[in-house]
């Protein structure tokens, strides 16, 4: 039995490892050299720094994340149930492979490719123009929140769009006719057989998207406007102009802290889903 | 008064043909039971009824409405599904009331026939748990209740009784006909077994690869079975095709005869004859005098294997390159010389003609 044990943990002592030097010293040196000062004392200074500079970038960022998320959760939920409801097979096939394109772009080519196509010259005021829609001195430049906003959106559609169709087609057919066998409406059908059985993969979706959009630096850098602008933009700025650590493991920890937050509240309530049912 | 009446219903997925020319009428209040082996086309044919599968032929008529290219919502035609399909998020209480919710009921009219359903199928004080909760055989009843309380012009039900185990699938299957008899609902009810088939319809529709082969009351079809399929399918399951020349009868201990006073057909012409193993007289050589009249079947053989059915032995008997089954009453040791005979009433005999063509039945009695 002992011998067992043993053995046991020598074949998780790799992937321990690898997790441990890797994953686990860097997040504690990160938020340790938040909190303490150069000699190691502790300290809240740096923390207090962080909010005094950049408390209005920490509210836009939570706002900017809240509004995608938002806007996400509603595109994709159309996408995802127009696949799984429609009758027309043939278009919502095509639709199914477009909407995966944004997967497979990174994050820098898609801020690149809306900087181009949102700007004030860009590709859509030009087509704009070009049709006769607007003239010229008409055009505004969607860059800035807005196209951040977009970019998000757009990029993240893919991933969550993904999980939520994948979730909807697991879900049993039969439960699908026995709803329309009663009567119910499409709409019907998605907000009371098909949602309630997905919020935990909605929740995931939505989640995961909270912390990529919190960690993208080119979309603030290339999208933003400079001020204000994201968190992830302002670390950036601490370690790249001042070599500043301190403070920008500081705004880490805030933006590590709304993602635990956020995480917390997420298991809490599938947690009270799962005892509900039980 | 027709409730529910198919004409010339022909279905496909994609190109392949499930159902081909399926006529069929249902009163009001009856209960007519599909039978036929797996991937027949039963399951297709409730779909297209609840139009969850497109009609590439045919009509469909509910009462004088034809329904045939309705949207399955406006059917009004309920399924009790064989996985039950019941909603997990909801309650027993919510998944029976939904679709008279669905239809903007008020509150509390559903409330007091969602507590009438409860009390027919004896779920009462369950209204609040959640289905995940429940038994097979209690979701096999929430469910049932769920389709009948919109009070459906048709209620089909999809193998209802497949999913429980054998002792729950009697009490259920009781109940349900009990139900359809205090209730009067005119029902289609599915099923691939013969016995369920005949215990709960009042008719019986044959299914077989897609296609009815024969409509009758119960009776009818285990008494007067019209095609080999369906003799085989209701239990007639020992076949010896006639002439036997070749089928190793020619030693003295294994012999066949075929007297059928009725007619004095040539008894050269190719037939197919079948008979139930319940209907095999036995006798050991000693006990010959059993055969009264030389009279129907007569086969002579060894036995060559016995088992154990409860009520009675089951056993095997070679009668040339022929394994016949045999209910007999006492067990019986391997290789003991016996006579069988099956009197000329329950002998289904057919010509021999390629199956699935024409179905004719022939000479029986
Ligand atoms: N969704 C489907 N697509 C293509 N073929 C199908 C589909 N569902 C069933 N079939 C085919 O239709 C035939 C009848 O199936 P089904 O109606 O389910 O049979 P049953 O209910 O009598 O067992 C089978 O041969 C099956 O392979
Ligand atoms: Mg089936």
């Amino acid at each position: 039995m002992r011998f067992k044990a043993s053995y046991n943990l020598w074949l998780i002592a790799p992937a321990a490892l690898m997790v441990a030097v890797f994953f686990l010293y860097p997040l504690y040196f990160s938020l340790y050299s938040a909190i303490t000062l150069d000699n190691g004392s502790f300290t809240l200074t740096h923390l207090e720094k962080a909010f005094e500079l950049y408390s209005n970038d920490i509210l836009f960022t939570i706002m900017l994340v809240c509004v995608s998320v938002f806007i996400l959760a509603i595109l994709s939920i159309t996408i995802a149930a127009t696949i799984a409801l429609s009758p027309f097979k043939r278009i919502t096939s095509l639709l199914g492979f477009l909407y995966r394109l944004p997967l497979f772009i990174p994050f820098i080519v898609t801020a690149q490719m809306m900087r181009t196509f949102l700007a004030k010259n860009g590709l859509m005021n030009n087509a704009f123009v070009e049709a006769g829609l607007l003239t010229p001195m008409e055009t505004i430049s969607l860059l800035g929140w807005s196209g951040i906003i977009i970019t998000f959106v757009w990029k993240q559609m893919a991933f969550s769009t993904l999980l939520i169709s994948g979730a909807m087609a697991a879900l049993d057919e039969s439960q699908i006719r026995a709803a329309r066998n009663l009567g119910a409406s499409k709409i019907r059908i998605l907000f009371e057989v098909m949602l309630p059985q997905i919020t935990p993969t909605l929740g995931v979706a939505m989640v995961l998207s909270t912390v990529t959009m919190m960690s993208v630096l080119s979309v603030p850098l290339m999208i933003g406007t400079g001020s204000p602008t994201m968190m992830s933009a302002d670390m950036a700025f601490r370690v790249n102009s001042y070599g500043d650590y301190h403070v920008a493991n500081a705004l880490g920890l805030v933006s590590y802290l709304i993602c635990a937050g956020l995480a917390w509240f997420y298991l809490r309530q599938s947690l009270k889903d799962k005892g509900a049912v039980a | 008064m027709t409730r529910l009446h198919i004409e010339n219903l022909q279905a496909k997925y994609g190109e392949k043909l499930i159902l081909n020319n399926i006529n069929l009428s249902v009163e009001e209040g009856e209960m007519i039971a599909l039978l036929g082996p797996s991937g027949c086309g039963k399951t297709t044919l409730l779909n297209a009824l609840c139009g969850f599968v497109p009609i590439s032929q045919g009509d469909i008529f509910s009462g004088d409405r034809v329904i045939t290219h309705l949207p399955a919502e406006k059917r009004n035609i309920t399924m009790v599904f064989q996985s039950y399909a019941l909603w997990p998020h909801m309650t027993v209480a919510e998944n029976i009331g939904y679709g008279l919710k669905v239809r903007k009921v008020k509150r509390a009219e559903i409330q007091s026939r969602v507590n009438e359903l409860l009390r027919i199928v004896k779920l009462d004080n369950l209204q609040d748990e959640k289905v995940t909760a429940l038994s097979g055989g209690q979701r096999q009843r929430v469910a049932l209740a769920r389709a009948l309380a919109i009070r459906p012009d048709v209620l089909v039900l999809d193998e209802p009784l497949s999913n429980l185990d054998a002792k729950v699938r009697l009490n259920v299957r009781h109940e349900i006909k009990a139900l359809q008899k205090q209730l009067g609902f005119t029902s289609l009810i599915v099923t691939h077994d013969q016995e369920e088939a005949l215990v709960m319809a009042d008719k019986i529709a044959v299914l077989h690869k897609g296609e009815i082969v024969q409509v009758g009351t119960p009776e009818e079809i285990y008494n007067k079975p019209n095609s080999p399929f369906v003799a085989d399918f209701m239990g007639a399951e020992n076949r010896i095709e006639w002439p036997t020349e070749k089928d190793g009868f020619s030693d003295s201990s294994h012999k066949i005869t075929l007297h059928q006073s009725s007619n004095n057909e040539p008894s050269n012409q190719p037939k197919q004859v079948y008979f139930r193993s319940e209907n095999v007289i036995l006798s050991t050589r000693q006990t010959n005098s059993k055969i009264q009249k030389e009279e129907g079947l007569i086969l002579t053989g060894h036995i060559e294997q016995s088992a154990f059915f409860g009520s009675n032995y089951r056993i095997s008997v070679r009668c040339g390159m022929h394994i016949i089954q045999v209910d007999h009453t006492s067990d019986l040791p391997m290789n003991t010389p016996v006579s069988l005979q099956v009197p000329n009433h329950a002998l289904y005999i057919y010509d021999n003609i390629v199956e699935n063509k024409v179905h004719q039945k022939s000479t029986v009695v």
